[in-house]
C-alpha cells in the first residue's frame, strides 16, 4: 500500500477555460485519460451569445452570435443528468457570456444541488449583488473572471463594449457575498505591460487565483492580430514578472501560467489526451479547444459513447497532421472553427 | 472525518482518482486506498478504518494499520481529508 497515492498531477492546467483566449492547456489526469470511466472534466460553452465582443475572443462571441441550433431545454438537462449519472467531478459553464443564457441560473442550481463542483467563467458583466448572492446560495465551486488589464484605458480597448468598473465591482460584489474568484488574463501587445498590477489587483479584489498564458491566434484575435501580437521579448518580461510575482504571492494566492507554446502542449497532448470534453453550445463535442476536432454529439450521442470515442478520435492521423502542419504554418490555428468530424 | 470541500472521489476499474478542484489536482489511488477512502466517505473515522481495512484484506495486520494510518497523514497533510 505504500504507493497508494501512485501518482499526483494537474488536472487541468493552467485552465484558463475555453471562451477565455490565453492558450489554455487543460492537463491529463495522473492516469492516462484512457484508464478513466468518464471524463473529470467538462467544459461546457453554454452559449455563443455575449454581450461583449473582445478583440481576442476565441469563440468569436458577441450580441447576436449565439449558434442558431443552440442546446434546447431539455437538451440542456438531458446532458446535465448525464454529467450526475457519470459523476464528472468538474464542470466549467463558459460562453459567450454564460450569464446571459436564459437557463444560465436553473443550470447553475441543477449541478450544485446534485454535489457537482462549478466553475462559472464570465466577464463580471452580470455580477450584480442579487446574482452574486445566488451564486453563493447555489454553491458555486468559483467564479472566474476576466480582467485583461489594470486599467479603464486597457481593459475597455480589449473588451468592446465592456466596462473595466462593471467588471471589478461585479468582482467586488462576489467577494461581499462569499464566492470564491478566479482572475483570467490574456496578455497583449497594449496591456502587458500591466500584468504585475493586474495580478495586484486580482488579489486587492479577493481572488484566490490567476490565470494566464499565451495569447492565441485564432477567433477574432486573426482579425485584430496586429493590435493584439507580443514580441518575444514582451513575451519573456510578461514570464519574468509571472515568475516574480508567483513568488511574492505564494500562500495568499496562486498565480498560474503556461509558458509551453501551443504547439509544444498540443504534441505532449497527441500522446496524452487530458480527460476533459469541450462542450460547444449545440452539443457539439471538441476533442481539445485548440483543435477543429469534433469527437461527439450529445444531441444524438450518450456521454459514454462520446467517451468511448474520444481516445480513438485522439489517433485518427488528420489529428497528427493538423499539429504538425502548425509546425510549419502557425497561421492555421485560423481555422479552428472550419470543424472537422473524427 | 470526511472529505475535504472541493475534493471529489470517483471509483475507476483500477482504484479510484481524487480530484481536488481549487488546486486541479488529480490523485490516483490503488485499490486498498480507494478503500480507505470509501470508508471516509462513509463516515467511519480513523480507527474504524483500519479495523474494518483488517477484516476486508488478507495481510499482515500491523502492516495493513501502519500504512493506512500513513496513508490517512497524507490525506490530512495534503488537506484532502478534514476532521
Amino acid at each position: 500500500m505504500s504507493d497508494h497515492i501512485a501518482k499526483e498531477s494537474s488536472a487541468t492546467g493552467a485552465s484558463s477555460g475555453p471562451a477565455a483566449n490565453p492558450a489554455a492547456s487543460h492537463g491529463s489526469a495522473s492516469a492516462e485519460s484512457g484508464d478513466l470511466g468518464a471524463p473529470l472534466y467538462v467544459a461546457w460553452q453554454v452559449t455563443n451569445e455575449c454581450n461583449l465582443a473582445c478583440l481576442h475572443c476565441i469563440e468569436e462571441s458577441g450580441p447576436g452570435k449565439a449558434f442558431r441550433d443552440e442546446l434546447d431545454r431539455d437538451q440542456i438537462f438531458n446532458v446535465l443528468a448525464q454529467f450526475v449519472e457519470h459523476e464528472i467531478p468538474y464542470l466549467s459553464f463558459s460562453g459567450g457570456e454564460p450569464m446571459v443564457h436564459p437557463l444560465f441560473f436553473e443550470m447553475v442550481e441543477y449541478v450544485c444541488s446534485r454535489d457537482g463542483q462549478l466553475k462559472v467563467e464570465t466577464n463580471g458583466h452580470f455580477l450584480t449583488p442579487e446574482n452574486c448572492e445566488r451564486l453563493a446560495r447555489a454553491g458555486v465551486k468559483a467564479v472566474q473572471v476576466s480582467l485583461d488589464g489594470a486599467t479603464r484605458g486597457t481593459f475597455n480597448r480589449m473588451r468592446i463594449r465592456g466596462d473595466f468598473d462593471r467588471a471589478t465591482d461585479g468582482t467586488r460584489n462576489l467577494h461581499k457575498a462569499g464566492v470564491p474568484i478566479e482572475i483570467n488574463y490574456s496578455p497583449t501587445s497594449f496591456n502587458v505591460h500591466e500584468i504585475g498590477t493586474a495580478i495586484d489587483l486580482a488579489y486587492e479584489l479577493g481572488a484566490y487565483s490567476f490565470y494566464t498564458g499565451r495569447t492565441m491566434y485564432t477567433g477574432n484575435a486573426v482579425k485584430a492580430w496586429h493590435k493584439l501580437a507580443l514580441s518575444d521579448e514582451q513575451y519573456a518580461t510578461f514570464f519574468e514578472t509571472l515568475h516574480r510575482k508567483t513568488e511574492e504571492y505564494r500562500g495568499r494566492m496562486r498565480v498560474h501560467f503556461h509558458e509551453m507554446g501551443l504547439l509544444e502542449e498540443l504534441r505532449y497532448r497527441l500522446h496524452h489526451p487530458a480527460a476533459l470534453l469541450i462542450v460547444l453550445p449545440n452539443g457539439l463535442v471538441k476533442l481539445i479547444n485548440a483543435l477543429p476536432f469534433i469527437c461527439g454529439d450529445l444531441r444524438r450521442q450518450s456521454l459514454a459513447e462520446i467517451w468511448g470515442n474520444f481516445q480513438q478520435a485522439w489517433q485518427d492521423p488528420r489529428v497528427a497532421a493538423f499539429i504538425d502542419d502548425l509546425a510549419a504554418n502557425p497561421d492555421k490555428t485560423s481555422s479552428l472553427h472550419q470543424w472537422v468530424y473524427v | 472525518m470526511r472529505l475535504s470541500k472541493y475534493v471529489k472521489f470517483r471509483e475507476e476499474k483500477f482504484g479510484a482518482v481524487l480530484f481536488e478542484t481549487r488546486s486541479e489536482k488529480v490523485f490516483t489511488l490503488n485499490s486498498v486506498a480507494t478503500a480507505v477512502v470509501r470508508e471516509i466517505n462513509g463516515g467511519c473515522d480513523e480507527g474504524e478504518i483500519v479495523v474494518r481495512l483488517k477484516d476486508r484484506f488478507e495481510a499482515d495486520e500491523d502492516t495493513i494499520e501502519r500504512e493506512a494510518r500513513a496513508f490517512i497523514a497524507d490525506l490530512r497533510t495534503r488537506g484532502l481529508v478534514q476532521d
